[in-house]
């Protein structure tokens, strides 16, 4: 059983498509996988075409426990259940910050899912607060997609500060090269100093497609719908290498 | 999540014809169909069919459900059809069928085809809030031919249990049955001519208690010639060992009831077959003792020392050329003209009519009073001869105890109808303990004296065959300390068998009041 976080501290990097697209692959390879849509926003959900409302309601999902899993949905593929975000998850900071083991509220949630899939993987939404701490807290790895731009080079930065000095264990944290355009200089000049600058970058990058955009219209993983195209394509390797370095570490 | 739902539709309705029913009701998207095929199979004993479990290949994967229930509760990939247990990957489901299956061969009984089109149930955004699956299936993958069975599925998507209900209903209401005690394995196996647990090892003799005695003990005869001609016409394909041991389990159950069961018949006629039969059973001495050695082969080797475990090859290798040329002289003996004569003879004779007053001092005998004085007396001789031994153990009365044991051993069985049958198991479960206890002493014995004369028999010139030797002299240490073990537990499991209370219930059900 592992548990992953599609995480970062900037908004519109990628980190829905990636986790939509990583959980329907994981899903067709067998593994029992469980997407959970933490943002309010509730992009994942959408894409699954479920409605964004926890039938547990909002109080039982923060309380944990059995009640949780009476909210999750199957998906339409097989081996992929998806946990749908709720409006009131936009106050998910203010409500853990006001209980006890406040850090840890999230740990609390996922736990009793656990022995039912084999793999996790949550969706977040933008933040650096203790919503942020609860998933680090929560997962076995968090990986970031990073825009090869200047701005998002920084913000990665700043997110490994933080988590060295709350004291996480920054090499559990992976990050790979979203919407990357090859043809831009400053992208390739970019993702060579970031390779020199961080540990933990992936080897596949996912490019800029517009394959990917379409996944709104189509409301399906872009690796159902297109499963030969090159974005398709792309997702499978960043799987593949996913499973290699950081899950052959423990076991799915 | 609930589970799967499986429905038989109604007469007269078709694919069609649901689906445009339900057109009326619900937005559906018809998928590929899938289509699949299943081998069917078990051992020719039905091992698996007597535990309800149903084993089948389809595509590289080898399946194990229940019998009546679609959840798999193993599957394994595999390489090639399915024989023995040994050639199984290591699986969980090798796991679960090894103490099953044992030595028995799986045999392909059947096979169908299924072919399966999926429709997904959407609700307004076009999401599958349920599956329906069409499925055909055939005893060929010709889909023109006649289904044998159509099935309608119902999968519910999790967390959209009402659309599953609803569904359900509205099933239900046009006729749909939701099918339980059905299962396309009686039908597969139906097409194929067979009969799911036509044939066990089981005697399973009915008889009336006043029936005169040499019918009686006809009927238990023929019961068994039955069992030795099922088995005899599959000796030749040399499936698995057991066809073999069955059949000469039925000729040594024939000898005894002829020799047990006394003055039914005339004592020229008892001789004449007592000897047939002594040649029908020597005719696959040698190849049973050879199984024997060669399904033992695992054992043997973990009874050794790791340092000399590889030099015991030689041996097998030795016993498995011996074991091809005893096979041969089985198939020529079955052959042969001698033992058709006999076993045709045999046959004339327990299918002529009766004699209207036979002269034989206990033909007309009610059947129920010989079993009784038969049975007390075989148990009292045992007890006895156990008392003697209890007082002074030497190796050729354990022999002999054995012996008379297995004798009241198959009158138990022979009779068994005749008397209630949980008091009768009881009996034998008991008596069982005690045979089993003889019986590791005998094949202990047995085989170390096998092992010295093929140590004999061994060419040993070369450095390995000497190296051989040498394990087959650890592998005789071995048996003895075994053997004596046997011997040291004797006491108890005798005391057992010979309890007051023991003794009481044989009495009680035996001896007429
Ligand atoms: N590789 C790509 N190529 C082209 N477009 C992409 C790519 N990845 C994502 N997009 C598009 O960019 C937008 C933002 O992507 P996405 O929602 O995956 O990012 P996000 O990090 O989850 O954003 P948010 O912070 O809002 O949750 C979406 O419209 C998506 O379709
Ligand atoms: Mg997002």
């Amino acid at each position: 059983m592992t548990t992953l976080a599609l995480y970062s501290n900037k908004g519109g990097v990628g980190k829905t498509a990636a986790a939509v697209n990583l959980s329907y692959l994981a899903a067709q390879a067998g593994s029992r996988t469980l997407i959970c849509d933490l943002d309010p926003q509730s992009s994942a959900t959408y894409y699954f075409r479920v409605k964004p409302k926890l039938k547990s309601g909002a109080k039982q999902f923060i309380k944990g426990g059995k009640q949780v899993d009476k909210s999750i949905k199957g998906t339409d593929y097989d081996n992929l259940d998806l946990l749908p975000a709720d409006f009131s998850h936009r106050k998910l900071d203010v409500t853990f910050n006001e209980l006890k083991r406040s850090k840890h509220r999230l740990t609390r949630i996922l736990d009793p899912l656990k022995n039912k899939y084999d793999l996790i993987i949550l969706d977040c939404p933008v933040t650096i607060s203790i919503l942020a701490e609860n998933i680090f807290n929560a997962v076995d790895y968090t990986l970031v997609p990073l825009i090869p731009t200047t701005l998002s080079v920084r913000t990665h930065r700043q997110l490994l500060s933080f988590c060295k000095k709350n004291k996480y264990d920054v090499s559990n944290i992976y990050s790979f090269f979203s919407m990357v355009d090859k043809r831009k200089k400053m992208h390739r000049e970019l993702m060579a100093a970031v390779l020199n600058e961080f540990k933990g970058i992936l080897q596949s990058a996912i490019p800029y497609l517009s394959q990917i955009e379409r996944m709104g219209i189509q409301r399906e993983p872009v690796a159902a719908f297109l499963p030969k195209s090159v974005a398709s394509k792309s997702y499978q390797n960043l799987w593949q290498n996913i499973r290699e370095t950081i899950l052959s570490k423990t076991t799915i | 999540m609930r589970p799967t739902l499986q429905f038989s539709f109604p007469d007269g309705y078709d694919e069609q014809q649901l689906m445009s029913d339900l057109a009326d009701h619900y937005s559906t998207k018809k998928e590929r169909f899938v289509s699949e095929s299943m081998a069917i199979y078990d051992t020719f004993d039905w091992r698996l069919f007597n535990k309800s479990l149903v084993l089948y290949e389809s595509g590289n994967k080898l399946v194990l459900r229940k019998l009546f229930e679609s959840t798999i509760i193993h599957s394994a990939e595999i390489t090639a059809p399915p024989v023995f247990i040994w050639d199984f990957p290591d699986s969980e489901l090798k796991e679960q069928l090894a103490p099953i299956i044992k030595m028995r061969a799986l045999l392909k009984l059947a096979e169908v085809y299924s072919r399966a089109t999926p429709y997904r149930i959407l609700n307004h955004n076009e999401k599958t809030v349920a599956r329906l699956i069409y499925e055909e299936i055939r005893s060929s993958p010709d889909k023109h031919i006649p289904a044998l069975a159509t099935y309608l599925w119902l999968k519910p998507v999790k967390g959209y249990p009402r659309y599953s209900q609803n569904l359900s209903k509205r099933l239900k209401e046009a006729g749909f049955t939701a099918s339980k005690k059905e299962d396309i394995y009686f039908e597969a196996l139906r097409v194929a001519d067979k009969k799911p647990g036509n044939y066990s090892t089981k005697l399973n003799i009915h008889l009336d208690p006043d029936m005169p005695s040499d019918e009686a003990t006809k009927v238990i005869l023929r019961f068994l010639l039955h069992v030795i001609r099922i088995n005899e016409a599959h000796i030749e394909k040399d499936l698995d060992t057991e066809f073999v041991h069955d059949f000469r389990v039925a000729i040594r159950r024939t000898r005894s009831a002829l020799g047990q069961i006394k003055n039914v018949f005339p004592a020229e006629t008892t001789d004449r077959f007592r000897k047939g039969f002594a040649f029908v059973g020597k005719i696959s001495n040698q190849l049973r003792d050879l199984d024997v050695y060669l399904l033992n082969e695992v054992n043997y080797k973990a009874m050794l020392p790791a340092v000399l475990r590889d030099n015991i090859d030689t041996l097998f290798d030795y016993l498995r050329e011996k074991r091809s040329t005893a096979f041969q002289e089985v198939i020529s003996g079955l052959d042969s003209r001698k033992y058709k004569r006999i076993l045709q003879n045999w046959d004339v004779f327990l299918n002529e009519p009766r004699q209207a007053s036979p002269t034989v001092a206990n033909a007309d005998l009610p059947i129920i009073d010989l079993a009784r004085k038969r049975i007390y007396k075989k148990y009292r001789r045992t007890v006895k001869d156990g008392n003697l031994i209890l007082k002074d153990t030497k190796d050729e009365m354990l022999h002999l105890l054995r012996i008379e044991c297995k004798k009241l051993r198959y009158l138990l069985e022979f009779f068994s109808s005749l008397f209630p049958r949980k008091k009768v198991n009881v009996l034998i479960e008991q008596l069982k303990k005690l045979q089993d206890n003889l019986g590791d002493f005998n094949d202990f014995c047995v085989q170390e004296e096998y092992l010295l004369k093929i140590a004999e028999e061994l060419p040993a010139t070369d450095q390995q065959s000497k190296k051989t030797l040498v394990a087959i002299g650890s592998l005789i240490g071995t048996l003895d300390r075994e053997k004596q073990a046997a011997k040291d537990a004797f006491a108890k499991t005798f005391t057992d068998y010979a309890s007051p209370a023991n003794k009481t219930s044989f009495r009680k059900l035996f001896t007429s009041k």
